[in-house]
């Protein structure tokens, strides 16, 4: 390496500043604050409690009940994005042409601002007056309390996050069926391969590690999504879609409990760490070379 | 022999996939331009005269023009502080090749998956303390945070297909750092730097739990307004739904401005569409 590329680290030094300051003093703060019984509308009574916080928290039902959630919601949105992501990326994938013109249309939800598209599921789904309830009524159904119940309501949330994010799958998959070598399909299918035999032994262990990368993307910003369920549910029926976030977000600006708001974020951080650490590690391990 | 199964079906099967995904909106639009009366029949109504009431009330009447502006100003406000710090950065990660650089590279990316709602307890204290609270600066600065890692990993992206060579030319040629950035790599990069300053606009314009926290009434965002909003309540519905089609509309722009790029942006660049 010669001297002028040491020396660019000057270049990278205003923004290092900048995420040391706005990023990690807060981080810090936010440790020190999770040690502490900290109302914000009662300052003075601030008092150091140690780790009582993290005891309390993980010793409550609601907390597990928040980590459940966010794993079933988490879990389910991405299980159905991948399943549509995949099955319509093979469709675009084997269309002669006009695939562009799909891929634009369905892209919309995704880059649509996240409140406004959830919004935009909630008018679907709201009671009578909803579209779907409004449908199933002329044929005299009366469909579930969608968002009142606590399972579909569990349910219409992976539903809204699947309509927002199954586009990102279907475009990055769709993305990495053009660039995969065609080559390989035609020697699969010389030697015999039906269509399914191709899809599993071709071209799946092909995109492995593609597929391993939207999991992960995925994955990690299901955990943490907080917008959707704060405009269709609020977390509720009671906690039934409480995740950990909107958890989070109660104690911190409902009840205003800073010290332990900030004790469930440093331990969403653990889990978040976590998972990031045991998927880098399976993925470096096995997918060697893949990023 | 790329081209498997019935073409007529696979269109039409795509089609209705397609038309399913727009549903939601097109139902919001309709609601948007359907007076109330018109909007709750059972089963909705198809023919109806149309109306822009609500679209103008929202608006001007209910001020939605001022979170509009509000938007601008924080977004602008982010990418002008954002795109070039986070550039310079890039560049110097695309360059300096050490065990560091990676390890910086992967923090980043960590920074990207971090669970947001830890940090936005302790910037709402830091702000409300430092009598931050509600203004653009706060909101600006979080952005920019939050916006560095993006910015870097996707500029990187397209610095790292530039040659070398290029850079070492300019050395020999008598260039300094800064000449051999601003003069020679720069202009090669400059269709990566319009993407990424718009996909940078974007996110700061959809971005809801910071702004959701840290404004009040007056540097209020447009996510935020419409939140606040209330789709609950059904006489609300039609200028509700009239500002959320509005807020749509310039992620339409971007949209169709933007599809070669989505890929790429969406994926911090590690798959070039």
């Amino acid at each position: 390496m010669m001297k002028w590329q040491r020396d660019l680290w000057l270049f990278a030094a205003p923004s290092m500043v900048l995420l040391f300051l706005v990023l990690f003093y807060p981080i810090a703060s936010a440790i020190y604050t999770s040690l502490f019984d900290y109302y914000l509308v009662r300052p003075d009574d601030k008092a150091f409690v140690g780790l009582d916080n993290y005891l309390e928290l993980l010793s409550s039902e609601r907390f597990w009940s928040s980590l459940w959630n966010t794993i079933i919601i988490a879990g389910g949105a991405v299980a159905l994005e991948f399943a549509i992501g995949l099955s319509v990326a093979i469709g675009l994938y084997n269309l002669r042409y006009g695939a562009k013109i799909f891929t634009v249309a369905m892209l919309l939800p995704l880059i649509i601002t996240p409140v406004v598209g959830a919004l935009f599921i909630k008018w679907m789904f709201i009671a009578q007056w909803g579209l779907i309830d409004s449908l199933l009524a002329s044929f005299n159904i009366f469909g579930p309390n969608w968002l009142g119940n606590g399972y579909w309501a569990k349910f219409t949330v992976i539903i809204a996050d699947a309509w927002k994010f199954a586009p990102f799958m279907i475009l990055v998959l769709y993305a990495g069926l053009q660039s995969m070598d065609h080559n390989i399909i035609d020697a699969g299918r010389i030697d015999g391969a039906n269509s399914w035999k191709l899809l599993w032994h071709v071209m799946l262990p092909a995109l492995r590690p593609l597929i391993l990368f939207v999991l992960v993307i995925r994955l990690m910003d299901a955990f943490r999504f907080f917008d959707t369920i704060y405009i269709l549910t609020g977390g509720g029926p009671g906690t039934a879609t409480e995740t950990i976030t909107m958890y989070t977000f109660s104690l911190g600006f409902g009840s205003l409990e800073m010290g332990k708001a900030s004790a469930l974020g440093v331990l969403t951080l653990v889990v978040v760490s976590a998972m990031i650490a045991a998927l880098g590690y399976l993925i470096y391990r096995r997918e060697r070379g893949a990023f | 022999m790329k081209h498997i199964g019935n073409q007529t079906a696979l269109i039409l099967v795509l089609g209705f996939f397609t038309f399913v995904t727009m549903v939601p909106i097109l139902w919001a639009f309709l609601i948007s331009i359907k007076d109330p009366i018109d909007a709750f029949t059972i089963p909705p109504k198809i023919i109806f005269d149309p109306t822009i009431i609500f679209h103008i009330k929202v608006w001007v009447e209910l001020g939605f023009w001022s979170f509009l502006i509000n938007s601008v100003i924080i977004s602008l406000g982010t990418v002008v502080v954002s795109i070039p710090i986070g550039t310079l950065a890039a560049y110097a990660l695309a360059r300096i090749r050490t065990r560091h650089t990676r390890s910086m590279l992967f923090g980043l990316l960590t920074i990207r998956m971090f669970p947001h709602i830890l940090i936005v307890i302790p910037f709402f204290m830091m702000a409300r303390f430092l009598h931050l609270f509600d203004t653009y600066l706060v909101l600006i600065l979080a952005f920019v945070a939050m916006n560095q890692p993006f910015t870097i990993w996707l500029m990187r992206g397209f610095f790292v297909d530039i040659p070398l060579e290029l850079d070492e030319a300019a050395h020999i040629d008598g260039c300094n750092n800064w000449q051999t950035f601003i003069r020679v790599i720069l202009p090669v990069v400059r269709p990566g730097l319009v993407v990424t300053t718009l996909f940078s606009l974007q996110l700061a314009y959809n971005e809801f739990l910071f702004a959701l926290v840290l404004t009040g009434s007056r540097t209020k965002t447009l996510p935020v307004a419409i939140a606040g909003f209330g789709g609950e309540d059904i006489s609300y519905w039609s200028m509700s739904a009239a500002g959320a089609i509005g807020i749509s509309l310039p992620i339409l722009l971007f949209v169709l401005f933007m599809q070669r790029h989505l890929i790429r942006g969406l994926t911090l660049g590690a798959v070039k569409g």
